[in-house]
């Protein structure tokens, strides 16, 4: 039996059929598979693939996430090609096996659909999950619809797959926003994917012909350069990013910015910053106020780890005031509201020209950003900067004036 | 008609591909007709359960719909109710601006069932179509035992039947479409599997108009 993959044409789904496909595209050779909602639907997805005849692949349904990334780990460890994925307190329940996977260097792909932790526990988006994971050691971003979903998954396996790179993978999208709306997505050619994805093959795969040791017991003078193999194998991996975006652009049509995607920026004072769904609103919402002569723009970080300090400090280093949209709680942190906030201030603290900088709560729950909350914090950004000054660090929308 | 959200309130399981299959073909025509449209379904209500209340939705724009990530329809000009016992218990007008339709699939006449809608007044009409004797049904609950095979949330799983409104879903698409214009009816007819029902809703269905002209 051997996948079967169409010809190239455009359908209707949603991201979490979106990232199936894209597993399906790469030919992974094992799914790992324990159902939470909202990811519940991509390995529903695979299974019917599977039981279809569509896609050649070994399909284990663990009896925890934990056992998930342990048989993941596994899976990758003897040179398969794994798929996986999880949501909310799934990915939590799955923590100890994230520094072993990336320490090893196994190039794991995993799915997050984000959910929200308990509590609230309910199924709308919030980053936390994966955030929480971020010092890992595994390569992560965001997608905004389904059709970025899908390249990102494809991107993901020959980014974390190349040689001089060798890292997991975490492909996020937000729960609902992202997993459970329907979008048109272009499935390409089997051919296009063929060049742009090569099979995968492990240097040193666990094979019983050619003996090798993974993860052995070790001392600690060798704990250092381990260590500082995988903090390289990280800080390496920025310019094969940018390397394998071109090549996708090339042979795909689609041009992304790995790191950031600017959106009515250009002669923007004040940008909103955030990572995934709530963009599609934000651009509604910046076009209604442009047309009522704010000067407002936003930016959307589209790769989380490698973090692009650089980057971030030449894009937002041209505007006067940046709101960071959070999604995520970072509790007890810098500004006691989100994480991404001390991420955007440290990126910023090189420059000569500081923004100022808010942290809006917005999101939380995973409730929709709508129209006018995107007004709302406009305008507290625009107040701002006529004042000069922020009024505070952290604004919890929709609990103010 | 520059924007309409149509909901459709179904039971879990059993009938929830009636639901699906009535929001994804009114979106699917819209779409041919050039208009910005959407499909989904209530996110929190799944995954379902067998009778359990679940909702569908549907949106139509002239222009790009800006609100794609709400999770509900907060203001349906048009509601279905896929079986007749959901008139009663729950607010499906919720929201409802003046002007709007309630459609129901029930073998009583519009004068009786006017009785158990919470909020009438917000109707210009409330439609009856016995949708289930239309499409030569037999009725649901006498299937569970065949149902019951598949109790837990079809949520992410595609239709084992891929044809579009081969049963009760046929007749109340065709009232959805008669009754209110949303789209074309010779846009909407070509994807219907069950032709016949279709055309007898058409002809079967019952109208009350009421007072409330459309806001």
């Amino acid at each position: 039996m051997a996948t079967v993959l169409g010809k190239k044409k455009t359908v209707r789904i949603n991201g979490c059929v979106a990232a199936a496909q894209a597993a399906k595209y790469a030919d992974v050779d094992v799914i790992a598979a324990y159902p939470i909602r909202p990811y519940t639907a991509t390995m529903m997805a695979l299974a019917q693939m599977v039981a279809n005849g569509e896609l050649d692949a070994e399909y284990i349904v663990a009896d925890s996430e934990h056992s998930q990334l342990s048989i993941a780990h596994g899976a990758s460890s003897s040179g398969a090609r794994v798929f996986t994925g999880s949501s909310g307190v799934g990915v939590h329940f799955a923590f100890e096996l994230y520094s072993p996977i990336s320490g090893s260097r196994m190039p794991v792909q995993m799915m997050i659909a984000d959910r929200t932790l308990d509590p609230p526990g309910d199924f709308g988006s919030e980053h936390t999950d994966a955030l929480a994971t971020r010092d890992m050691g595994w390569l992560m971003g965001w997608s905004c619809d389904a059709q970025e979903a899908f390249d990102n998954h494809l991107m993901g396996y020959r980014i974390g797959e190349d040689p001089r790179v060798l890292l997991p993978q975490m492909v996020c999208q937000d729960g609902f926003f992202v997993s459970h709306i329907t979008s048109e997505v272009d499935l390409p050619d089997p051919g296009q994917v063929k060049e742009f994805l090569p099979p995968y093959k492990h240097p040193y795969p666990l094979d019983p012909r050619h003996p090798v040791s993974h993860g052995p017991q070790i001392m600690p003078e060798q704990g250092p350069p381990l260590q500082l193999e995988r903090a390289r194998a990280m800080e390496g991996s920025m310019p094969v990013i940018e390397e394998i975006h071109e090549e996708f652009a090339k042979i795909f049509g689609r041009r992304y910015d790995p790191w950031i995607e600017e959106f009515m920026t250009d002669d923007a004072d004040v940008v909103f910053f955030l990572q995934g769904a709530h963009a599609v609103t934000g651009r509604y919402a910046i076009r209604h106020m442009r047309e009522r002569g704010a000067k407002v723009g936003l930016v959307r970080l589209r790769t989380f780890r490698p973090y692009p300090t650089d980057r971030v400090r030449e894009v937002l280093s041209k505007f006067k005031v940046v709101g960071v949209i959070e999604t995520n709680m970072g509790l007890g942190s810098v500004s006691s509201g989100g994480s991404l906030y001390a991420e955007v201030c440290g990126a910023l603290y090189e420059s000569d020209r500081r923004p100022l900088v808010h942290s809006f709560m917005a999101g939380m729950g995973g409730e929709a950003i709508v129209l006018k909350e995107f007004y709302w914090m406009t305008q507290k950004m625009l107040e701002a900067q006529k004042r000069g000054k922020i009024e505070k660090r952290t604004h919890w929308v929709g609990f103010e004036d | 008609m520059a924007y309409t959200e149509l909901t459709v309130w179904t039971r879990g399981i059993i009938m929830d591909k009636e639901g699906r299959d009535i929001v994804n073909s009114v979106a699917a025509a819209g779409r041919l007709e050039g208009k910005y449209t959407q499909a989904m379904e209530n996110y929190v209500d799944n995954p379902d359960r067998t009778n359990a209340p679940t909702r569908k939705y549907c949106r139509l724009s002239d222009s790009e719909i800006e609100n794609a990530l709400t999770y509900e329809n907060e203001h349906p000009n048009i509601v279905v109710l896929v079986e007749q016992t959901m008139v009663k218990g729950w607010d499906y007008m919720r929201g409802m601006p003046p002007g709007g339709t309630l459609i129901i699939n029930t073998h009583y006449s519009p004068e009786y069932m006017i009785r158990f809608v919470p909020g009438p007044e917000r109707l210009t009409q409330l439609v009856c179509v016995d949708a289930a004797k239309l499409a030569d049904h037999k009725w649901l609950y006498y299937r569970l035992g065949e149902l019951g095979l598949d109790r837990l949330s079809t949520e992410g799983a595609a239709e084992r039947n891929k044809a579009i409104a081969p049963d009760i879903a046929a007749p109340l698409i065709a009232a959805v479409v008669k009754t209110t214009g949303i789209v074309k009816l010779e846009t909407i007819e070509p994807m219907i599997a069950n032709k016949a029902a279709f055309h007898a809703g058409l002809e079967a269905l019952q109208v009350l108009p009421l007072g409330q002209a459309v806001a």
